[in-house]
């Protein structure tokens, strides 16, 4: 009797939860407003209104203008290759800047609450900054307005928070033009009719499920024919996304003409799929991904474009935007801020610093960067 | 005290058990207050009261799930399917609230009762199907935590009003909100445990079950009951968890088990059953928290931070068991 009460009940919590899901959304996208490019390469969308300074401000931080500065960074999790390549940005400025020290340290898996403990951590061991690329936008949120609170200066990167948890973003590239790069190069090379799926880290990493959402509005817009099977979750975990990949070729067998890699681990994982499952050049695979883990696939014709930009530059960046803050030379209402070698990066959307335009690794040009 | 009479194995087992386990408590609590003093010298900061307080209020989620667990284990169970719990929990609250529209207030209740369902299911499995706990709960783990993912569609839930936030970030009295709940609970579970015929009916059933049973003891329900307890706790953590970090995700609580387990295990109890305290926990639960935050502070990584948790649960369950072994061999 009460084995099937229990068993009645979780059945209606499923249904609640598989009506509730009916939805034409793609999934792993999320629920803010999209804003998809203009389809024609050359005609460029209408700035978008400038807006005023959105970011937070630290309560009574110390006057270290010109000084040396001790920060700390917090990636999502350390170890993978995409976040040692913004570690090595960030020293080389600690380099050029010369008064400035930064160390990274953070969780080995992308757990929000593990992430929330390093930096409430650091606010207790005290530091001048705290550089972060965030889990989660809305859970990072509490303890950054605490480390703001206790006269901490706030940078992100890669992935921002809500905005008046931290003064500046550096925005890597604009969700909307990756989306766009994205989808016109599946559709270039897998056909404008063709059905394509996509393996993600997990549905709630914010940058993915954006970039998601971004491509779903823009395909919507320019690629209409195109069709979506399906989203897969594989972490950030190489192994599991291979699996995930080879299971999606398996499944959708001839159907499938195209996969989406949306993270630097998912898409070498799902052009090694491909290759092992021979079929280089019936499944396209376009992606998120370091050039050096894409080398042995690009040269070897499986893969023809790599979607990124220089996370080595955004490192850089950040670290001279944090210098900007501290030195008071970047204040609510600038336009732009000096990046080192990277000249003027632009202000964009309040309180966002905008790296450039995302860029494409082919085969005629990923031979000229190393990492 | 009259029904505590008529049952005549605890009284044996009260004059074994608390022997040893004193000494193990004692020693671990030494240890601790040695960890803290060498900490407390490397980092001025280590040993604020601001920070301590802080400390509880992270540890508090962790905390509420490693009371009922030490009951679980104490009777030689385990209940591996507690951070899966806390993601449905932490779901549920989120969609009840939002999606259903049900008043904040009862998508808390709805929540906790759905923790409490899904540790009663083990329960009831564990108890009448006699599936070893074990496997039904490596079995809920995924299936608990796949119910999180799919009933959210990876929708995260956010924008709580802002009451809701009080047990997750603000203080009463000076001390974090969580952290008195946390305080309630650990009494409340000491004096269960210590004082209560339910208490004594664990170590009988940990020490040896078939025993227990011909005495006529209510083994099954006393089962039941602790595995809903786990359940119920861990939606309580979840509440807790989602006030904290203001939003609602369905990987929320991922690994939370072997947390809670290292918890217990390193407190004394003993996986084996039979053995263990409330208070052996405790003091399991501020060490590891407390380790790991004063190794942080005093500038080692996130990864050798692990290393160093890994080698103290080694080293005390080796004491732990060679202290016992001498007991024994006397």
């Amino acid at each position: 009797m009460k084995l099937g009460l229990a068993v009645a009940f979780l059945g209606a919590t499923i249904l609640a939860g598989t009506a509730s899901a009916a939805d034409k959304r793609w999934d792993g996208a999320d629920d803010l407003p999209v804003n998809p490019l203009a389809c024609s390469a050359g005609e460029a969308n209408a700035a978008p209104a400038a807006k005023p300074y959105d970011g937070g401000k630290p309560t009574n931080a110390a006057d270290k203008a010109g000084k040396p500065i001790t920060l700390v960074d917090v990636p999502k999790l350390i170890g993978i290759g995409y976040f040692n390549a913004t570690t090595k940005g960030m020293q080389e400025a600690a380099k050029a800047l010369g008064n400035v020290t930064v160390k990274t340290d953070g969780p080995t898996e992308a757990k929000i609450d593990e992430q929330i403990k390093f930096i409430d951590n650091y606010i207790t061991s005290g530091v001048d900054g705290i550089l972060f690329a965030a889990n989660d936008p809305v859970a990072i949120a509490p303890v950054l307005k605490k480390a703001l609170s206790k006269g901490i200066h706030v940078v992100g990167y890669d992935a921002n928070s809500a905005p008046d948890a931290r003064e500046w973003f550096v925005n890597q590239a604009e969700f909307n033009g990756i989306a766009k790069a994205m989808m016109d190069s599946m559709a270039k090379e897998a056909g404008e009719d063709k059905s394509f799926a996509i393996v993600t880290s997990t549905f709630t990493t914010p940058n993915q499920a954006r970039w998601i959402a971004e491509m779903w509005a823009y395909a919507q817009k320019c690629h209409p024919k195109l069709k979506w099977l399906e989203t897969v979750e594989a972490q950030e975990d190489n192994n599991l996304s291979f699996n995930q990949a080879t299971t999606l070729i398996n499944k959708h067998g001839d159907k499938l003409a195209g996969l989406f890699g949306m993270t630097s681990v998912a898409t070498p994982a799902s052009a090694e799929a491909v290759t092992k499952a021979k079929l280089c050049g019936k499944v396209a695979v376009v992606g998120l991904a370091t050039p050096n883990a894409m080398k042995p696939y690009v040269n070897a014709d499986c893969v023809k474009s790599v979607v990124l930009w220089n996370p080595v530059d955004l490192g850089y960046a950040a670290t001279y935007v944090m210098r900007a803050v501290v030195d008071g030379s970047l204040k609510p209402g600038a336009t732009s801020v000096d990046a080192g070698k990277l000249g003027k990066l632009n202000v964009v959307n309040g309180s966002e610093i905008l790296l450039g335009s995302p860029f494409i690794f082919t085969k005629q040009n990923i031979k000229d960067f190393d990492f | 005290m009259s029904a505590m009479s008529e049952i005549p194995l605890p009284q044996a087992a009260k004059r074994v058990v608390p022997w040893w386990l004193l000494r193990h408590e004692t020693m671990l609590a030494a240890i601790l207050l040695v960890a803290l003093i060498g900490l407390g010298g490397l980092n001025s900061r280590f040993l604020t009261l601001d920070n301590l307080l802080n400390q509880g209020r992270l540890t508090t989620e962790v905390g509420l799930i490693a009371l009922p667990m030490t009951f679980i284990i104490i009777t030689g169970g385990i209940d591996l399917s507690v951070g899966s719990i806390v993601g449905l929990c932490a779901i549920l609250l989120g969609y009840s609230w939002k999606i259903f529209g049900f008043p904040l207030p009862l998508a808390i209740g709805f929540s906790l009762l759905v923790g409490a369902a899904a540790g009663f299911l083990n329960g009831i499995v564990i108890t009448k199907v006699k599936v070893p706990p074990l496997i039904m709960t490596i079995a809920t783990l995924a299936l608990y935590r796949g119910l999180a993912e799919g009933i959210s569609q990876a929708r995260s839930v956010r924008g709580y009003p802002e009451w809701f936030y009080f047990i997750g970030q603000e203080n009463l009295f000076g001390v974090p909100a969580q952290l008195w709940l946390l305080l309630i609970a650990i009494v409340v579970s000491a004096i269960v445990l210590d004082r209560t015929t339910f208490g004594r009916t664990l170590y009988a059933i940990g020490n040896n079950e078939t025993a227990a049973r011909f005495s006529g003891l209510p083994v099954d329900r006393v089962k039941l009951i602790i595995y809903t307890l786990s359940g119920l706790m861990a939606g309580l953590s979840a509440c807790v968890l989602v006030s904290r970090v203001t939003t609602t995700r369905s990987d929320m609580g991922i690994g939370y088990e072997l947390d809670v387990i290292a918890a217990v295990v390193l407190g004394g109890t003993s996986i084996f059953g039979g053995v263990g305290t409330i208070w052996g926990t405790v003091v399991g639960l501020a060490m590891i928290q407390l380790l790991k935050n004063g190794l942080a502070l005093t500038g080692v990584k996130g990864d050798a931070t692990i290393i160093v948790i890994g080698a103290v649960l080694i080293l005390s369950t080796l004491v732990a068991s060679s202290l016992q072994r001498k007991r024994e061999g006397v």
